[in-house]
């Protein structure tokens, strides 16, 4: 009799124990690793922004990728360039931090200078390299940004800032409090992490009043996640798990796949080399096969929302011929076609990344090159992918992967195109100049800037070797309403979820 | 006996102390970790800031010497990557992981014994041919493929029990029934070799002259005499779970400490795959203490 009722009440308590698959209105989000800090300053940090940005901390701008409304105000109301070309911040009044105290013009210095501050390592300060910042109060309600040289994008790169309250010490918090509709309500290292709603946001209050986030490191069991309705949203799932239209959806990632050409070593000094390195590649042959559908074949580093994409720049064509006879043509002219090219790719890089340098090299030498196909590590890679350039290297065609969901162009250009970018294969006083006046230039004038740049290196210098904007995969329970954007990888607010 | 636990002590700290300094200069040969946590356009100060906060900048004998005063302090120094103490991130996840060991090992041990013992009983008969061969599928399949499968017959397909995670007793069933199964496989196979031998022995032949049950006889008489090579595997397989179950943490989402040190490693946090070691290594060196009595105990002849 004891044992029985032993077994029974162990069952109850069990049962009592297993979380209710909730019909309610919290969410629960299962990522792709683990989240092991919280610390606003690193948000940059793909799921540590899926976490806290626009939910516990929230910043003066965002980049509205959804609607497709560009840059839109948050905790700032406005803002305008000066004269002397710094940018004014008119701040939201009546905001209040989690812990009660209020939000004012010094919550935005410290947030910066903390960010900024060398003796903690946040990944803020790499997006503000080669420039000094300056934040200064002007009043209670307006904050000053004073930079050298002027930052035209200044307010963009303010997107990357959350911003927390000013007695925040100057060391990496394990309870971020910030503006945000949410505060952390559990976090056991390891298993989850719980946000609850504020009853005192400023805003509008969400649909989703708590969310739940859970860490599974495959991806076939995220998916599967889902489907049993132990998790609504599993931002990143496998091309090959996405097979249910009604719950799973592919978007555009922001990352782009390019095989960057280095045009100070023969023979891709020659622009006609280039050329027939660009129509020999079947772009639209990958697309559904190797490459998931959805994927778009690529004319610059940068997918199509970013500022400055030009419609008119079309991606080049697949014609082996053209390409054959500009070949012979090149060694007529003592051009050396024939040195083996090294195609360089680094391992784990994206999906079925063998198998598509693999195909590249195949239609690379039906076209007539020599063409050697070689896989590195990471930090091999980086020494290949990064100046200074080994010495006595041959020709090679580095492929890499690019991220680019900022909105600008700027976060791109500089290091993959100027004379003295970090990764670039090419030295054109046309693209320096157009570079350096897009980054200095605003509104129209930057956008028709960009747009020139952009048709320059993809038609008349050939920069390089272009292929797809790839695509990721969400799976989304159907009870909610909400589809994965391209900040998706970056961040997910949870007040762009509602149900259905 | 306490003079053997001294010298087993003794032993077991100047291993501990090898492996701490092997390890500790060897995950330096791994790379510079601000090489791994700064962007590659980080200009040289940047590094050599991140190097300082770190004290990454000192020699490397410096370091390990300031590593070991801080070791004798019980600091095992902070993670990198999660900004919090190394031993709390390792004393959490290795809670976890000694909790499946414990409950693991003392399934497969008991279902194993019976399993194996019953099956040397009529060797060849059907229940031994059945035990053989689902022993000998257990112990060859691949953890890997058993738990995706696992997951999409009993959670995705009959919807009985969770995916994954942990928060339930059902959280424990998945992870705990995969890893069961190869370690029963193996651990059946040893007890059922080693009581054929001990049911051919004369004293058992004495007993069932004498009229004793089958059940006393085997579960009394030979099974005692039969199981110090059973330990020692069993002792094997435990080592080997405390480790950490690298592939069952990662499918099943269980925070152990298995996918933290492989996480580590990757992640350059040198502090935190040194306490993980350290603890790891202890944790190993008092079970296999613990075996060692456990003979003794078993066989009267073993005196320590």
């Amino acid at each position: 009799m004891i044992r029985r009722s032993l077994i029974w009440g162990t069952l109850a308590a069990a049962t009592m124990l297993t979380p209710a698959f909730a019909q309610d209105s919290t969410v629960r989000i299962v990522l792709n690793e683990e989240v092991d800090l919280l610390e606003p300053c690193m948000s940059t940090r793909s799921n540590i922004g899926r976490v806290t940005l626009q939910n516990i901390n929230e910043t003066l701008a965002f980049l509205d990728l959804r609607q497709g409304g560009g840059l839109q105000p948050k905790l700032a109301e406005s803002w305008e360039q000066l004269e002397d070309g710094s940018w004014r911040f008119h701040l939201r009044q009546g905001v209040t931090f989690s812990d009660g105290t209020g939000f004012d013009a010094r919550d935005v210095k410290h947030s910066f200078d903390r960010a900024m501050d060398p003796s903690i390592t946040c990944e803020v300060p790499r997006y503000f390299g080669g420039m000094t910042i300056e934040a200064e109060v002007v009043d209670d309600h307006t904050i000053d940004f004073k930079a050298d040289p002027q930052q035209p994008i200044l307010p963009l790169l303010l997107t990357l800032i959350s911003i927390v309250p000013e007695e925040t010490p100057v060391e990496f918090v394990r309870e971020p409090i910030g503006t945000g509709p949410y505060t952390l309500t559990e976090w056991t290292p390891g298993q989850r992490i719980v946000l609850s709603q504020r009853d005192d946001y400023w805003g509008e209050t969400p649909a989703v009043t708590g969310a739940t986030y859970l860490f599974r490191a495959d991806p076939a069991v995220r998916a599967a996640m889902v489907a049993t309705g132990e998790a609504d949203i599993s931002p990143s799932i496998a091309a090959l798990d996405a097979t249910n239209p009604a719950t799973d959806f592919s978007y555009l990632d922001s990352e782009t796949v390019y095989g960057r050409l280095d045009h100070s070593v023969a023979p891709f000094d020659d622009l006609r080399v280039r050329k027939a390195l660009n129509l020999a590649i079947d772009r639209e042959a990958f697309i559904g096969t190797l490459v998931p559908e959805g994927a778009l074949l690529a004319s610059a580093v940068y997918p199509p929302p970013t500022l400055g994409w030009n419609e008119a720049v079309e991606v080049w064509p697949y014609d082996p011929e053209e390409a054959a006879r500009l070949l012979e043509e090149a060694r007529a002219d003592g051009v050396a076609v024939d040195t083996p090219i090294t195609l360089i790719g680094r391992t784990a890089n994206f999906p079925n990344n063998v198998e598509i340098l693999e195909a590249v090299q195949q239609m690379l030498q039906e076209a007539g090159f020599t063409v050697q196909l070689q896989f590195y590590e990471v930090a091999e890679f980086e020494d290949l992918y990064s100046k200074p350039y080994p010495e006595g290297r041959g020709p090679m065609v580095v492929v890499a992967m690019h991220d680019n969901s900022r909105g600008d162009p700027s976060f791109s250009m500089y290091f993959k195109y100027a004379s003295d970018g970090r990764q670039s294969g090419i030295s054109d006083p046309k693209v320096d100049d157009l570079i350096n006046r897009a980054q200095a230039a605003t509104g129209d004038e930057r956008e028709a800037l960009w747009k020139e740049l952009h048709a320059y290196l993809h038609d008349d210098v050939v920069a390089d070797l272009l292929l797809f904007h790839m695509v990721g995969f969400s799976r989304v329970n159907e009870r909610l309403d909400w589809t994965p954007t391209m900040a998706t990888n970056s961040q997910l607010p949870l007040a762009d979820i509602a149900f259905k | 006996m306490m003079s053997f636990i001294r010298k087993r002590a003794f032993a077991s700290l100047i291993s501990l102390i090898l492996l701490v300094v092997a390890v500790f200069f060897l995950s330096r040969l791994t790379g510079d970790p601000a090489a791994l946590y700064l962007p590659s356009e980080a200009s040289e100060e940047m590094r050599r800031q991140f190097r300082e906060i770190h004290g990454l900048n000192d020699p490397i004998l410096v370091q390990f010497g300031r590593y070991v005063w801080d070791l004798l302090h019980l600091d095992f120094g902070d993670s990198v990557r999660r900004a919090r103490p190394a031993f709390e991130v390792v004393s959490e996840a290795f809670l976890w992981t000694l909790q499946l060991a414990v409950i693991t090992m003392t399934l497969v041990t008991a279902a194993a014994i019976v399993v194996g013992s019953l099956a040397a009983f009529r060797v060849g008969g059907f229940f031994d041919r059945i035990a053989s061969l689902t022993s000998l599928i257990g112990a060859s399949a691949p953890d890997f493929w058993v738990a995706i499968v696992a997951i999409v017959v009993f959670s995705v397909g009959l919807g009985w029990l969770p995916t994954s995670g942990t928060g339930s007793v059902w959280h424990w069933i998945l992870p705990i029934g995969v890893l069961f199964i190869r370690p029963f496989g193996l651990i059946v196979q040893v007890v059922r070799g080693s009581m054929i031998n001990a049911l051919s022995s004369a004293y058992v032949k004495t007993a069932r002259a004498k009229g004793v049950r089958t059940r006393p006889i085997i579960f009394v008489h030979a099974l005692r005499n039969a199981m110090l090579p059973v330990i020692t595997v069993i002792g094997d397989q435990a080592a080997a779970l405390l480790n950490g179950a690298v592939v069952i943490e990662t499918i099943f989402g269980f925070p152990g400490v298995g996918k933290l040190m492989i996480d580590s490693i990757l992640q350059r946090d040198f502090n935190v795959v040194l306490a993980a070691i350290m603890i790891t290594a202890i944790a190993i060196f008092i079970m296999n203490l613990l075996i060692d009595l456990a003979y003794a105990l078993l066989d009267p002849r073993i005196r320590y």
